[in-house]
């Protein structure tokens, strides 16, 4: 069988984290922004477990399990603060979200 | 003795102060009687604490009494302590005793005046504050009298406080002394310099180096010029006219002006180390009697005569001291303040006779109706032209016979009095004659109405009139060192030929104005000194103060304007970037993450590492 080289995770872990940005930066609606974060995130992941094979190393192996802890507890915190968002404003959308500016 | 000397005014003054402002708050009047008499009996008391402390004075000549330490700084102590010595016994009995005569006579002269709890509270401030210089027995103490006397000259100058004439008359006065007072200062640091006390009896024995020397004479003398009114300072004293007449006479005629004359005498160990200094003192001493008496001659108020001849008599004053005659000055203090007092209260009497005319050719043969003013005038007009027997002869002549034969006198300084003295006479005789003689230039009910003072305003008139009748033979009254005398000249001939210089002016004045009908004469303003000095100072004051304003709005304001206007600029260039959408922010952000990154690979692709 053959093993998947490192270099294809690679391209995997910069697509997917690309399709994070773009739908980070191009969608409007919250919830969808914070998915695009966790498949940031993600990609992110795939990247250390990918180089922490690489080098037999157990650092990045270690790492990935802090940032889907920390993934998980960020995404329950920005699901609550939309929740709470659209209970005031009644929309997820990013553009009405501007109370800050002058 | 001397302690309650000064506490008699000061007390007067609190109560006449505080009586004046409780009745303020309760709308309620000053008995303006009552006021008086506490303020003249303060004086009295003070005049009788003089001549017994006078009369207890230890051979040895001076005597101090300390009251308290004032303050510390340093290594240097200042004592509040007053020094009596022969010298300023004989201030303290002027100013006490002609003091209180002036508080008699303005009990009547002031009696009508709303303001009289003020005006006594004033006049026991002023004479307090003239005992505090004439006794301070340190600097401090003495600027602090010399001051104090400023404050209550300007108080009195502005009296009646109503006409703005009158308030920026005691303004000039106040900021002209102010001039003077810097001297003042720059020579008590001097003096602390190369002293190391600030102690009258330290400084008085110090040596000064040859430069230094000359700087603090003429340091004091500023002050002088300023306080005693001499060139270049003396126009402020015939605005000061606008105060009460009272109060010319005790301020601006017999006391607060001498306090120059004081100063030298005290410091004249000092003050005649320097030659040069002493030069310049009786250089404009001299140039003041004569400029002085000149503009004196072309005045038709009563008070502004009396008032450039008080500025002309103090040049005199300061031609002794310059000549070293410090004695002869003092000398001429005293009867000065005898005779001039005398004349600023028979102009008072008049001036109250007619009920407020102050111009001498709207005056004219008041001889019967004012008998008592007119025989006291004539004491202090025969006093002023120094006609013996009466005073003003003998310091007079003292001054002259000095000027000439004193080492630092000369011809010219001795001409120059000669020539002054012959205009005293004519001005005075001038003023003598259009006031009292003659037909009446006034309306007639004015002159039917013209009265004799009341006994209060005619007692101080007589015993003034005695004093210049008779002080003189007084003599001097303070041994100060004399000059040594380098020609021999003598006496007798100065004498004649002063009395005939009087004479002189006298029969010029006499014949000019007693033949015929008097044609009024408008004042004169010879020498223009006020507009000189107006365009002079006022002008380049004026010119410095818009070129300053140019440059603060201009400059100053417009380097502000630029730093705010390139602050709104680059705020508004910035603020186009703040488009408020989170999006937006995470575009620049990335951008700006993408730049970095390929800056840094760059440098890895350089140099192999980071």
């Amino acid at each position: 069988m053959t093993a998947f080289e490192p270099w294809m995770l690679l391209v995997v872990s910069v697509v997917v984290f690309c399709i994070g940005l773009l739908g980070l930066i191009l969608r409007k609606n919250l919830i969808v922004m914070l998915m695009s974060i966790e498949l940031m995130l993600n990609a992110v992941n795939l990247c250390f477990v990918t180089f922490s094979k690489m080098h037999q190393l157990l650092d990045g192996h270690l790492t990935v399990l802090f940032v889907m802890t920390v993934a998980a507890a960020e995404s329950a915190v920005g699901l609550g603060l939309v929740i709470a968002m659209f209970r005031n404003l009644r929309s997820v959308d990013s553009d009405q979200i501007q109370l800050l500016r002058d | 003795m001397i302690t309650s000397m000064i506490l008699f005014p000061l007390a007067g003054f609190i109560i006449n102060g505080f009586w004046t402002l409780w009745a303020a708050r309760n709308g309620s009047r000053v008995s303006s009687r009552v006021s008086g008499a506490i303020a003249t009996s303060a004086m009295l008391a003070a005049f009788v604490s003089a001549w017994l402390a006078r009369s207890q004075l230890p051979a040895s000549g001076s005597t101090e009494v300390e009251i308290f330490r004032w303050f510390t700084l340093g290594s240097l102590s200042v004592d509040f302590k007053l020094r009596l010595d022969a010298l300023s016994s004989l201030f303290t009995l002027v100013i006490t005793g002609v003091g209180a005569l002036i508080h008699l006579y303005s009990v009547s002269y002031m009696e009508e005046d709303e303001g009289a709890g003020k005006y006594f509270a004033y006049l026991n401030l002023f004479c307090f504050m003239m005992l505090n210089l004439v006794l301070g027995g340190t600097l401090p103490q003495v600027f602090l009298g010399w001051e104090g006397v400023g404050l209550a000259s300007y108080l009195l100058i502005g009296f009646w406080y109503r006409e703005e004439a009158n308030v920026s008359a005691g303004q000039k006065a106040f900021v002209m002394n102010r001039i003077g007072d810097l001297g003042f200062l720059i020579a008590m640091f001097i003096g602390y310099k190369y002293s190391g006390s600030l102690d009258l009896a330290t400084i008085e024995k110090v040596v000064l180096p040859a430069g230094v020397g000359t700087s603090f004479v003429l340091l004091v003398f500023l002050a002088c010029t300023g306080k005693s009114a001499q060139i270049p300072l003396f126009t402020w004293l015939p605005d000061a006219m606008a105060g009460p007449t009272p109060v010319s006479a005790l301020i601006h005629a017999a006391t607060m002006v001498t306090s120059g004359v004081y100063l030298l005498a005290r410091l004249s160990p000092v003050i005649s180390q320097s030659t040069t200094g002493m030069t310049v003192i009786a250089g404009i001493g001299a140039a003041t009697a004569l400029i002085t008496a000149i503009i004196a001659c072309f005045q038709s108020d009563i008070k502004k005569v009396l008032a450039y001849s008080t500025v002309s008599q103090l040049g005199f004053m300061f031609v002794a001291c310059g000549v070293g005659a410090f004695g002869a000055g003092v000398f001429h203090v005293m009867t000065h303040a005898f005779f001039k007092a005398l004349l600023f209260l028979g102009a008072g009497s008049v001036i109250h006779g007619l009920h407020g005319e102050q111009d001498i050719f709207k005056m004219g043969g008041l001889k019967k109706k004012l008998p008592v003013t007119f025989w006291t005038f004539t004491a202090g007009w025969a006093a002023i032209l120094g006609m013996p027997p009466f005073s003003g002869f003998f310091s007079k002549d003292e001054i002259l016979h000095q000027a000439l034969v004193s080492g630092s006198g000369s011809v010219i300084l001795f001409s120059v009095l000669l020539i002054a003295a012959t205009l005293t006479a004519f001005y005075m005789t001038r003023l003598y004659w259009l006031v009292f003689f003659g037909g009446p230039r006034m309306d007639k009910s004015k002159f039917d109405h013209a009265h004799e003072s009341p006994v209060a305003m005619a007692l101080p008139l007589v015993v003034l009139g005695l004093l210049s009748l008779a002080g003189g033979f007084a003599g001097e009254p303070v041994h100060l060192p004399h000059p040594e005398a380098v020609r021999s000249t003598p006496a007798w001939i100065i004498m004649v030929v002063s009395v005939l210089a009087a004479a002189v002016g006298a029969t010029i004045a006499y014949r000019r104005y007693s033949a015929g009908a008097v044609s009024p004469e408008a004042a004169r303003d010879v020498f223009r000194i006020d507009s000189i000095y107006s365009s002079l100072f006022g002008g380049g004051l004026k010119a410095t103060a818009s070129a300053t304003q140019w440059l603060e709005e201009r400059v100053v304001q417009g380097l502000i304007r630029l730093v705010a206007a390139i602050t709104d600029l680059s705020g508004n260039m910035i603020r186009v970037l703040q488009v408020g959408s989170a999006q937006a922010y995470l575009l620049m952000m990335i951008i700006g993450l993408v730049v970095m990154v390929i800056y840094f690979l760059k440098g890895v692709a350089q140099y192999g590492n980071f």
